[in-house]
């Protein structure tokens, strides 16, 4: 105990020598907290997965050479398959073309990919293995497949290696005499990715430009040539529309049609749109739980300050002003808001722990859940025990002014 | 010290007003102990709750050092009750939730500048012969003991005035002694002290005493009237309106 009676002190004590007075407050206080924060980590668990989902589908269009659509004929990707990566191929164009991509509207993103070479290599994977170039920093199709994310952006000399790629995260393997350290694994995707190892750019032209990495039949690689440009459309946007538009703009840019654009022809929308109905349906949910428990906690307030005249009374008679009484039982009602909070959301995080190790949250919101950060979770966290304490603030309002405005003799002779 | 001067204390009913306390006047001096005898219901506790600020008269004035406490704003009553009154109830008045060594430090919450440190808070439980109950809550202590360390606590911030209002109503004959002379050791120390009560037997240990019948407040003989106790023939021939 300090030196010196302080006021924590004293509602601490009061709390903890009363807890059957206070229990029902608590749990009114938890269950709130506790219904705000799952509402926030459910939508926030949905919606992770959704977009996580959403990020590893690929590209919404990608221009390629006009070569490369003849190439794709009877081989290449399934359009309703997401576009991660083009498929090899030695047709080439000059990145420049991003500048004239770049002129039509509804583009979020856009990245470029270049296929160096494959190469028979048992000790990388029983497989055939692409090695591709890509740029780190405008990359979205295949970085949203890394089992972890990168703690820092590609480096020189780094690699991102395909499921099937055999070595750990930091081992180094060498190809043609060059040595590259795994910096990030993919998650498997059941499609060529997985055996597939990509590059900085810069490194792959450096590779591209050692004699007999590319085959002498193709054309040779040159700073600044590209496979593919895939881009991805600004969110609610047509892809249709989109396409329609890349497609003008390069015809108009290159009448030779020497360049091509694939759409994606599948659609995301139903998805989105059955998550985006979640929070809704949970912040009704949760208005409704807390203008439903405000009345509630105000009465009990209101009880446990009536049963407590005479203690009230007594503080009065011993000097506490009216405005310390009003402090006093506001403040109470704050640390039960607090202990209440902190409890239900304390209990929430242990029961969705449980229920995501069963799986029981991805089967009940028919999305994978994406379990939210740290920081995602203390924020929601903070908000919900924010909401609570304003709730005991303000249920208590109308008792504190009524114990601060009692007359200290009438109260005490109060049984 | 404390002066008071034609106060009423009124209270309507459905049907008539009913006087509490009817045109007192005391003039308490520093060092003295005031007892207040009086039966149930004769206005003495209404009467403490005036001098303690507690209630507003009807009439009259309450001077506490120059200062008209009838009038002043509840805040400064409440700053002045922290600093310089010490208030002992019939009742134990302690917290129940808190120990008897949070009790008597308790009041030390609404006067900053009090001493209210941990030591004296120890030393007025040794004072009172409760240092080895300091840590004892208030459901495991004896009335008698809850009244010790009641006055511990008004005590704590060095007050001026010690209110006691029946502070050995609900006490046996020995417990009642050790309270009194508790009582008569700090007066002697140089506490002032008004006290009320029904008990008669309480007037020895008071330097001047007065009667409340019906509201009215009066002084019985001036000092020394009672000096031999209740079996003093002054005592026997006064005909008090007491139980």
């Amino acid at each position: 105990m300090s030196n010196r009676m302080d006021f924590l002190t004293f509602i601490i004590a009061s709390i903890r020598n009363k807890p059957g007075r206070n229990l029902a407050t608590i749990f009114c206080f938890a269950f709130i907290a506790a219904n705000i924060f799952s509402g926030q980590f459910l939508m926030a668990g949905a919606e992770g997965g959704v977009n996580r989902g959403i990020s590893r589908m690929g590209a919404d269009q990608v221009v390629v050479p006009a070569q490369y659509m003849v190439f794709l004929q009877g081989s290449g990707p399934d359009n309703t398959m997401a576009i991660i990566k083009v498929e090899p191929s030695i047709y080439r164009m000059n990145s420049t073309i991003k500048d004239t991509v770049g002129k039509v509207g509804g583009i979020a993103q856009m990245s470029p990919q270049l296929y160096i070479t494959s190469l028979n290599t048992p000790k990388l994977s029983s497989a055939r293995v692409d090695i591709f170039g890509i740029d780190p920093v405008t990359d979205f199709t295949i970085t949203p497949w890394l089992q972890q994310p990168l703690d820092h952006p590609l480096e020189p000399g780094e690699i991102i290696a395909g499921h099937e790629i055999n070595g750990d995260l930091s081992s180094q393997i060498s190809i043609s005499g060059h040595v590259y350290t795994i910096a990030g694994r993919l998650d498997p995707t059941q499609s060529s990715v997985d055996n597939t190892i990509f590059l900085r750019m810069d490194d792959a032209y450096t590779l591209a430009a050692i004699e007999g990495i590319v085959p002498t039949s193709a054309p040779r690689i040159s700073p600044g040539d590209v496979n593919a440009i895939l881009m991805r459309d600004v969110q609610n946007e047509n892809p249709d529309s989109v396409t329609a538009h890349v497609r003008r703009e390069i015809l108009s840019a290159y009448p030779s049609r020497n360049i091509s654009v694939i759409g994606r022809h599948f659609t995301l929308d139903p998805v989105s749109q059955n998550v985006h109905g979640i929070p809704v349906l949970l912040n009704i949910i949760s208005a409704f739980v807390v203008l439903a428990a405000l009345p509630l906690i105000a009465i009990i307030a209101a009880m446990v300050s009536h049963e407590r005249q005479r203690e009230i009374g007594l503080l009065m008679s011993m000097g506490a002003k009216r405005n310390v009484i009003f402090f006093l039982v506001i403040a109470e009602s704050m640390v039960l808001a607090v202990i209440g909070g902190i409890a239900g959301i304390g209990a929430s995080i242990a029961a969705f722990f449980i229920l995501n190790k069963q799986g029981f949250l991805n089967s009940a919101l028919q999305v994978t859940f994406t379990t939210p950060t740290p920081a995602e979770i203390s924020l929601m966290a903070g908000l919900a025990l924010f909401v609570v304490i304003s709730i005991g603030s303000i249920s208590s309002l109308w008792p504190a002014y009524q114990s601060s405005m009692m007359n200290p003799y009438d109260a005490i002779r109060r049984e | 010290m404390i002066k008071i001067t034609g106060v009423t204390k009124s209270y309507s009913t459905s049907s008539s007003e009913v006087r509490a306390v009817d045109d007192a006047y005391l003039d308490v001096k520093q060092g003295e102990f005031i007892l207040i005898l009086g039966r149930s219901g004769s206005g003495k506790s209404t009467f403490l709750g005036m001098l303690a600020g507690l209630i507003r008269p009807t009439n009259g004035v309450v001077r506490f050092e120059e200062m008209d406490i009838s009038i002043l704003p509840e805040d400064q009553i409440a700053g002045l009750r922290a600093k310089k009154i010490g208030f002992v109830f019939q009742f134990s008045g302690l917290i129940p939730t808190i120990t008897a060594l949070e009790n008597v430090m308790l009041p030390t919450l609404f006067c900053r500048e009090g001493p209210g440190c941990r030591s004296r808070a120890v030393d007025l439980l040794k004072k009172v012969g409760m240092s080895d109950r300091a840590g004892a809550y208030p459901r495991t202590l004896s009335s008698g003991e809850m009244k010790r360390v009641a006055i511990a606590r008004a005590l704590i911030n060095e007050p001026l005035l010690l209110i006691a209002d029946e502070p050995t109503g609900d006490l046996d004959v020995d417990t009642e002694f050790e309270i009194m002379e508790l009582f008569r050791q700090l007066n002697h120390e140089g506490t002032t002290i008004v006290m009320v009560t029904h008990n008669p037997d309480l007037v020895p240990y008071a330097t001047r005493t007065y009667t409340m019948n019906r509201g009215k407040l009066a002084e019985r003989n001036g000092p020394g009237a009672f000096g031999t106790g209740m079996n003093g023939p002054a005592f026997q021939q006064e005909s008090l309106d007491l139980p």
